[in-house]
């Protein structure tokens, strides 16, 4: 019956070029518009480890208390010492307390000129807890962030740069002053949202180099990402070290909720020892937050693109009312032909199949249209958003079957009541005027 | 024409009636909100920094080799660059106005106060204000020994003197007498208002995400910013900038090699940068409320279409007991101005309901009355003009077609 | 086959009540060729429409082939409608955008018969009508006469117990109109029961019985000569 029903659908389409064009002109436009921003969207909120979100951790510990400043929210920073505290304990499968540099490198030919590199300074750990993809080599070891060693792991894009021809494992890197042997090469790590650092650009493509934190604190490498400081630090790098100030993101990764709540129960006991050591005058105040709870409290998507959203989907609503007019007003069309139909024997389930078997055909020449409308779309979004944004909008696999549904489930609904209202035509006796 | 009549008609077509009632209200609210945001925003971007935006560029330089002689090589930078021709002053910071990042200090007006006030903070020396183009509305400059040297983001302790914007002496001192006060930037150590500039924005008065403070609470403070990375920033005679910014990085460059010079670009190209995503909401808005108005147009004119040929018989009879072309037009006329009208004012309640959701899931401004009442006529207007093309077919109907049509 | 008794059909509107058929007693055997005929507006084709269950009626009883119709909901309806009753329509109602084949296709696809079957039934039809030729044309290819013939190849092709004819010959000219008529005498002698509705005295007069509707009641059920026999029954008596 299926097949009769796509078979006379696709007559009626022949029938009625123009009307079933308008409609599939409307349906489309409007899946199209709100489909980009959607696509837009749901890129900038992506979950950016979709297999291990529920496991990595934010920690944060008030080293401030209640009466500082500016410190109505717990900050994704804490300080060194706290970092340092929460590192030795080891208490979770693996930690990292990590930091942002920029090095200045310049190339071995004398003629290239000096470039900038981001570099993320971490633990060992940091790899295998945000699954970081190694072309060769491997993260540097445990002895070497406990030996200060000069050890580098480097990204895709920066070995190509530095090593075209390859062969980067083992060569020595001169960043900034100093030299570094590289251990290990990332292959091309797409990794958005940037969650393990939340005060930089988080839409940014990840970092070009990474150094152990031990050796970074070494050589007195200064945070160039976020950081809270305040006027009295003192006077050289050890002076930071000491400080309260927060310029340091620690992740924790637990392998299940119980094991969260005993590491915030060690957290809460570590602010407490503090607090007897006379160092925090305030009770314990800590936070665990896993990534979407990390990116959520970031607030990472800008306002605009979820108000550009409302409206686009407030346009497909009115598309949607479009397309039942106009689907309205080709089924009364075809009144004549559907009552013959129940004369001789259709019932309405029977017309009211056909009708929304009309719908989906409607339907999914709005979603082939649709879709490239949005892929339109995306390319015009593209040229107006900030470059950061702009590179992730892109039409994956996902957004093209979304666009299917969405045309399908819109044109159906569009469809719901003249369907239902040409199910209800009395059969014909007479086709006669009025 | 009467109405009645017209309106007696229409309750045999409910469906039709809703439909267009929903598709005119819907545009309306969204029509209404979306220029509203639109216009919010470009006042916004219409806001001056404070600079001398037409005649100043910058630059990012990140120095490379040695970190030790730092604050030599930025005094050597800054005198190659103060040497091209064109221009007027330069200074090295760690940002400016509308850069995106930069410093945010508290502000108490005592040692141990509770509640601070945040602003802005901005290390600048003795060029500064010239470099900024920022004019003093009270108080001096800052005097040679009061600038000092800020290493790598580590302070040794608050500085004596600070000038401050109007706005921020406004909030901190509401019933004025700001200058010569002392305020605490998060230490024991007080500092003094030495100054007033009528205006500073702050890194980020483009963007909503620092809420804490106005877009024109900056604190400027006596410290050359030290750091292997920081921003030159030059303000040079009217019509020079472009020549200037193409020379400067040679001349730096020329000065020494071991640096990366990167963001180089005039003052017009960091506002343009920084209210990317306010002009980008603007472009999709409109875009969707262009297509918007051209999909209910549209709607209208389908529907009205197919009433008309619902209707032949009854049009060919009316023509033919003796009505005008123009009677004919009129009736679908005044059937659209009852509908659209119904949809209209439905559409502004709608509006302003779906404004009021706005303003209090996305921190949105509150529409005006006036953008409603606009959107509404706009949609009035776009409906009558729609309806129009269906109702001359009808108007060209034969009085036969009474009888012929089937 | 078809059986009415004191059948009454009201159409309301906000103000007035109209009877379209009151008291209406019908009785149509298996196998029988009844012709009905009546003024216009006399309730010809209001019978017509509730005998083909397109309608309800509004009080009385009506059997068809046996079984009380009354109550039925709109899918039963539709399911007698589809297996028992043919429709030959006086405007043909084909659907213009199927070619032959599938406008007799039309009610045995709501069968939901497997494809063979339906062919076969098809091919059938469309012979019985002499139009096994033109099964790929469409309806604006042939003409008046022909179109009614496929009308009637469709009402044939699901097996019928019950074939109602509504002016089948109405938009024909006189030869085209001659050759139907023969087609459903010969449907006629190969068992067909058939109602037909006409106010062509010639037509009703190659029925095997006339049946005649005044104001929406039956007011002769009989060939004159039956009149004679059953005087009571006589309005003038």
């Amino acid at each position: 019956m299926l097949g009769y029903y796509v078979g006379m659908a696709l007559r009626s389409v022949r029938r009625n070029v123009a009307l079933t064009a308008l409609m599939i002109v409307a349906v489309a436009v409007g899946i199209g518009a709100s489909m980009t921003l959607l696509t837009a969207l749901r890129a900038l909120s992506g979950d950016p480890i979709p297999a291990k979100s529920a496991r990595l951790y934010s920690v944060r510990v008030d080293n401030w208390g209640p009466d500082a400043p500016n410190n109505a929210m717990l900050s994704d920073l804490v300080s060194y010492t706290d970092a340092m505290a929460l590192l030795r304990a080891q208490r979770g499968i693996r930690q990292s307390a990590m930091y942002e540099t920029t090095f200045g490198i310049t190339p071995a030919s004398g003629d290239a000129n000096p470039f900038t590199a981001t570099a993320r300074v971490a633990g060992r750990d940091f790899f295998a807890m945000f699954d970081a993809p190694f072309a060769s080599g491997a993260a540097w070891s445990a002895a070497d962030d406990e030996q200060r060693a000069a050890v580098a792991v480097i990204g895709a894009h920066l070995a190509d740069r530095l090593f075209p021809n390859g062969g980067a494992v083992g060569r020595n890197v001169l960043l900034g002053e100093r030299s570094y042997r590289i251990v290990g090469v990332l292959k091309p790590w797409h990794f958005q949202p940037r969650v393990y650092d939340l005060s930089s650009r988080l839409y940014q493509e990840t970092e070009d180099v990474f150094v152990p934190l031990s050796t970074a604190v070494d050589r007195q490498l200064h945070t160039m990402g976020g950081s809270y400081c305040d006027h009295a630090v003192g006077t050289v790098f050890a002076d930071t070290l000491r400080s309260e100030c927060r310029w340091l993101q620690f992740w924790v990764e637990l392998p299940d909720p119980a094991a969260a709540k005993a590491y915030r129960r060690f957290v809460e006991n570590y602010a407490a020892q503090q607090r007897s050591a006379g160092r925090f005058h305030w009770p314990p105040n800590v936070a665990l937050l896993d990534v979407n709870a990390a990116l959520r409290a970031a607030k990472m998507v800008p306002d605009e693109m979820r108000v550009s959203t409302v409206a686009a989907f407030g346009f497909l609503v009115v598309c949607l009312v479009n397309a039942t007019g106009l689907m309205l007003a080709m089924l009364e069309r075809r009144a004549g032909e559907l009552s013959i139909r129940r004369a001789v024997g259709a019932s309405r389930g029977q017309i009211f199949a056909q009708c929304l078997a009309e719908a989906s055909a409607v339907g999914i020449g709005g979603g082939v249209l649709g879709l490239g409308l949005t892929a339109l779309g995306l390319a015009f979004e593209r040229l107006i958003l900030r470059e950061d944004y702009a590179r992730l909008v892109d039409l994956n696999l996902d957004a093209v079957w979304t666009t299917f549904g969405l045309a399908v489930i819109t044109v159906t609904v569009a469809a719901l009541y003249p369907a239902w209202n040409a199910s209800r035509l009395q059969p014909a006796w007479k086709l006669k005027a009025e | 024409m009467e109405i009645a009549p017209v309106l007696r008609a229409l309750t045999h077509r409910k469906i039709g009636v809703v439909l267009i009632v929903a598709q005119i209200a819907l545009s309306v609210a969204i029509l209404a909100n979306s220029v509203s945001i639109v216009q919010q925003r470009q006042g916004l971007m219409r806001r001056p920094s404070g600079l001398d935006e037409a005649n100043t560029f910058s630059l990012t330089n990140q120095f490379t080799g040695s970190s030790s002689d730092l604050s030599a090589r930025i005094r050597t930078d800054l005198a190659a660059l103060r040497a091209i021709p064109g221009v007027i002053d330069a200074t090295a910071v760690q940002s400016f106005p509308l850069r995106g990042y930069g410093a945010a200090t508290t502000v108490t007006l005592r040692p141990d106060a509770k509640s601070p006030f945040n602003a802005a903070e901005y290390s600048l020396t003795l060029n500064g204000l010239h470099t900024w183009d920022m004019k003093l509305i009270a108080g001096r400059n800052f005097h040679a020994d009061e600038v000092k040297d800020f290493w790598l983001g580590i302070s040794n302790g608050a500085p004596p003197t600070a000038i401050i914007t109007r706005a921020l002496a406004q909030r901190l001192f509401p019933h004025g007498g700001a200058l010569g006060q002392n305020v605490y930037l998060g230490t024991s150590a007080p500092t003094q208002i030495i100054g007033i500039v009528e205006r500073a924005q702050t890194p980020w008065a483009a963007g909503s995400a620092w809420g804490t403070f106005g877009p024109e609470e900056s604190l400027l403070v006596p410290f050359q910013w030290v750091s292997p990375i920081l921003a030159y920033v030059v303000r040079t005679e009217p019509g020079r900038n472009d020549a200037v910014l193409a020379l400067a990085p040679k001349r730096l460059f020329a000065v020494s090699r071991a640096r990366v010079i990167s963001d180089a670009q005039t003052f017009a190209d960091t506002r343009a940068e920084q209210y990317r995503s306010d002009r980008a909401l603007g472009l999709v808005l409109t875009v969707v409320c262009g297509l918007l108005l051209a999909v209910t147009a549209f709607g209208v004119i389908a529907l009205t279409s197919y009433w008309v040929s619902q209707r032949r018989r009854q049009i060919g009879l009316r023509r033919a007991v003796g009505a005008r072309r123009l009677d004919i037009v009129q009736y679908f006329q005044v059937e659209n101005l009852l509908i659209s009208g119904f949809g209209a004012a439905l559409g502004v309640a709608l509006g302003f309901a779906g404004n009021a959701w706005l303003v209090s899931a996305f921190e949105m401004v509150r529409m005006s009355v006036a953008y409603v009442i606009a959107a509404a006529a706009a949609l009035l207007v776009l409906s009558q003009v729609a309806v129009l093309w269906p109702a001359l077919r009808a108007a060209a109907l034969p009085p036969v077609a009474a009888i012929r049509w089937q | 086959m078809l059986k009415m008794t004191h059948l009454s059909k009201v159409y309301r509107t906000e103000v007035v009540e109209t009877y379209a058929l009151r008291d209406f007693s019908i009785h149509v055997k298996e196998g029988e060729f009844v012709a009905v005929t009546g003024p216009s507006g006399s309730g010809k084709t209001t019978f017509l429409t509730i005998a083909g269950l397109l309608e309800e009626f509004t009080g009385g009883q009506y059997q068809l082939d046996g079984a009380d119709v009354h109550g039925l909901n709109d899918n039963q309806r539709s399911r007698l409608r589809n297996q028992k009753i043919g429709f030959i329509f006086q405007s043909f109602n084909l659907i213009p955008d199927l070619n032959v084949f599938d406008n007799v296709d039309v009610p045995l696809r709501y069968r939901r018969l497997p494809g063979a079957e339906r062919r076969k039934r098809i091919n059938e039809a469309l012979e019985r009508v002499g139009l096994s030729a033109r099964a790929k044309h469409y309806p604006a290819e042939l003409s008046g006469g022909q179109q009614q013939r496929v009308a009637i190849a469709r009402a044939l092709a699901g097996g019928p117990r019950l074939l109602l004819a509504d002016e089948p010959t109405g938009n024909l000219d006189t030869q085209m109109a001659r050759g139907v008529m023969q087609l459903l005498e010969e449907l006629h002698r190969d068992g067909a029961t058939i109602v037909m509705v006409t106010h062509d005295p010639e037509l009703a007069a190659r029925a095997q019985r006339e049946v005649r509707i005044v104001d929406g009641q039956v007011i002769d059920l009989a060939a004159p000569a039956r009149l004679v026999e059953n005087p009571t029954s006589h309005p003038a008596a």
